[in-house]
């Protein structure tokens, strides 16, 4: 009596692959509910983390040490040397005010937003050259201008391709062109499109447009700033310079925590989503156990009478259970994968499979295989021997 | 000191004759009764019955008059209301389902009217698989399974599953699964019963000779006079309770 009898788990498993198989068509149903659980899991979280890098990157390549000023009421003036003395972690700041104008080139007229600006946007926008050169802190009042590019091409538009040197009029003013931008992208948190723009120093602004005001202030800190901090730092100095002038900073740390924050809530809500089809895929494979058990009492039965134990019964039909989920999760991370993989293709990101998403993806799978099974397996080993042998 | 000693080792001896004079089976006052639709129904009424190593018994009694109830019980598949029973020295009354099932599993081997194989598996296997619930490596089993194939006269048969085999071949697949584990008691229920005339005297035949040779205890269930005679024993149950008588 005390001799333990041990079911050998290989023994345990086969019996349970035998079992499996005759269970067909209808096991093939419910599988498709746990193949989709899986699949779903393994696909959204492969694709919440492609996106969530991507969108990283798209933001870490436009400068995450760019601060972005943006006035309430514009000011006359802005002292910028006095804002550099206060704060030194600031490595350049470049006040700016915008008007629309028309400008003249050969005869040939262009709508073309100006931007009137000092020598640090150059280096606060990170913008580079093509030609020519960014004006500097001594053309203050000179009449140059820097083109940008997109501008430039529809100045040459009549054929004539736009030069360093050539004359621009802008209102009743010729500008001398100083440079002409390289094509590059803007960041998003720029107030002005530099490619369609005409840059000009700011203090011959008023003569162009008498109402343009000083409405932001792009500064670039230098190396290994905290920026939120640093934003509070300009708030504060602001505020002391300007009386209680209220302002906006914007820096791109806070946009790419929330659109990683955004990214993150997506993939809680696609998550959401999988667990639905994996409770519903759940509710398939006890379905299937369920009937599966009703119609194998006898079998229960007399495997009683052989010398079974209630949990070799027990074992039997969870191992079913959990041979029967692992199949589909299987198959569900194949299909998972392959789906984020073809998002990812579409939408042209780089594809990288999140390991953790398989472990994720197929061990919540099979814990709802386990936790589904465990129901109809315990009541498959409380039937009484006697009343399981005399079912039909 | 000496005399201590002898009386101790009387005592000692005493003990050992009772333990091997117990029987294999003994009932006591045994009750089995059913619910239905809510009235109760009282299949055994106070059973006594007691039952040797080695002999051969044949149930009898009319349809419906408790005949599997009492085979039931006999097999541990099921428990009584009330009365005493016990089992291979062991009181089955407080013994828990898991102690239930290794006993069953060591000590007992049944035959069903309607074989009650595994449809899924081969005959070897289906022999084999009450080993497994001892937890014999598969291999092995299959060797053992494969000698009571031979015994029952089926060793070409192994790799049959049972809907390939004939009726009176799957009994003997049955016999051999019941025999696997070396059992002392093989229950059967009417094992001819599903059986033409020509192959159930065959089963019987093997049966018997089991009895014979290996001193099997054997308790049959029939509806056949001719078959009961040649068993030691008869117990005819009736109005819910037994009554032996000897061939
Ligand atoms: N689970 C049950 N619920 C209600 N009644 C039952 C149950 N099991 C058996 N019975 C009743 O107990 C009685 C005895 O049944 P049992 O199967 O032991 O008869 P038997 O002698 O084996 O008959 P037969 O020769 O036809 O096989 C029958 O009247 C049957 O209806
Ligand atoms: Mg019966």
């Amino acid at each position: 009596m005390s001799a333990l009898q041990v079911q050998r788990p290989a023994d345990l498993l086969c019996e349970a692959l035998v079992g499996l198989r005759t269970l067909g068509k209808r096991s093939l149903l419910a599988l498709l509910g746990i193949v989709m659980g899986s699949a779903s899991v393994i696909a959204l979280i492969n694709i919440g983390n492609n996106a969530a890098s991507e969108a990283e990157a798209l933001f870490k390549g436009m400068g995450v040490d760019t601060l972005v000023l943006r006035f309430s009421e514009q000011p006359r003036a802005l002292d910028t040397v006095r804002l550099h003395e206060m704060l030194p972690q600031l490595r350049s700041i470049a006040p700016i005010a915008q008007a629309s104008v028309s400008l003249v080139f050969r005869g040939q007229a262009v709508h073309a937003s100006l931007v009137g600006s000092h020598a640090a946007l150059a280096d606060a926008m990170r913008l580079t050259l093509r030609e020519g050169r960014f004006f500097s802190d001594f053309d203050q009042l000179a009449t140059f201008a820097v083109v940008g590019h997109q501008l430039a091409q529809e100045l040459s538009a009549g054929g004539v391709p736009l030069q360093v040197g050539d004359q621009v009029r802008v209102n009743n003013y010729l500008y001398q062109v100083l440079g002409i931008l390289q094509d590059q992208p803007d960041g998003l948190l720029m107030p002005i499109r530099a490619s369609a723009s005409l840059f000009v120093p700011l203090p011959g602004m008023a003569r162009l447009d008498g109402r343009a005001g000083m409405g932001e202030v792009v500064m670039r800190a230098a190396a290994d700033q905290d920026m939120p901090l640093l934003a509070s730092a300009v708030r504060q100095a602001i505020a002391h310079l300007h009386g209680g002038q209220d302002v906006n900073i914007l820096i791109a740390q806070q946009m790419i925590e929330g659109m990683t924050r955004q990214s993150r809530t997506f993939s809680y809500l696609l998550m959401a989503l999988a667990g639905v089809s994996l409770v519903a895929g759940g509710v398939g494979v006890m379905n299937v156990m369920v009937m599966n058990i009703a119609q194998r009492k006898r079998e229960i039965g007399v495997r009683m009478a052989l010398g079974a134990r209630r949990r070799d019964i027990r074992y039997l039909f969870l191992l079913e259970a959990l041979a029967l989920t692992a199949i589909g999760a299987l198959l569900g991370a194949v299909l998972g994968g392959v789906f984020a993989w073809g998002y990812s293709l579409l939408s042209g990101w780089r594809f990288s499979f999140a390991v953790s998403s398989l472990v994720l993806g197929m061990g919540s799978t099979l814990l709802v295989g386990l936790f589904f099974g465990l129901y109809p397996a315990m009541a498959a080993a409380r039937l009484q021997p006697v009343e399981a042998l005399r079912e039909e | 000191m000496g005399g201590g000693l002898f009386v101790c080792a009387l005592q000692l001896t005493l003990v050992l004759a009772v333990c091997n004079s117990e029987p294999l089976i003994s009932l006591r006052g045994i009750t089995k009764r059913y619910q239905h639709a809510g009235q109760t129904l009282s299949v055994l009424n106070d059973v006594c019955l007691t039952v040797h190593a080695g002999e051969s018994c044949a149930i009898l009694g009319a349809s419906g008059s408790g005949k599997s109830t009492l085979l039931a019980i006999l097999g541990l598949l099921s428990a009584p209301d009330s009365g005493q029973h016990r089992f291979a020295g062991q009181d089955i009354c407080t013994a828990c389902p898991d102690q239930l099932a290794a006993l069953r599993n060591r000590h007992i081997g049944f035959v069903f009217q309607n074989f009650n194989l595994m449809p899924r598996l081969t005959a070897l296997d289906n022999v084999a698989l009450p080993l497994t619930y001892r937890g014999v490596a598969r291999n092995e089993a299959r060797e053992r399974a494969m000698v009571r194939l031979v015994q029952v006269g089926l060793a070409d048969r192994a790799a049959h599953h049972p809907a390939d085999l004939s009726g009176g071949q799957r009994q003997r697949v049955a016999i051999a699964r019941a025999l696997i584990g070396e059992p002392a008691l093989i229950l059967a229920d009417e094992p001819t019963g599903s059986l033409d005339t020509g192959t159930a005297s065959d089963i019987m035949d093997l049966l018997l000779s089991l009895n014979r040779e290996y001193h099997t205890t054997l308790v049959v269930v029939t509806h056949d006079i001719t078959i009961a005679r040649h068993l030691q024993r008869q117990i005819h149950v009736e109005g819910g309770r037994v009554q032996a008588f000897a061939s």
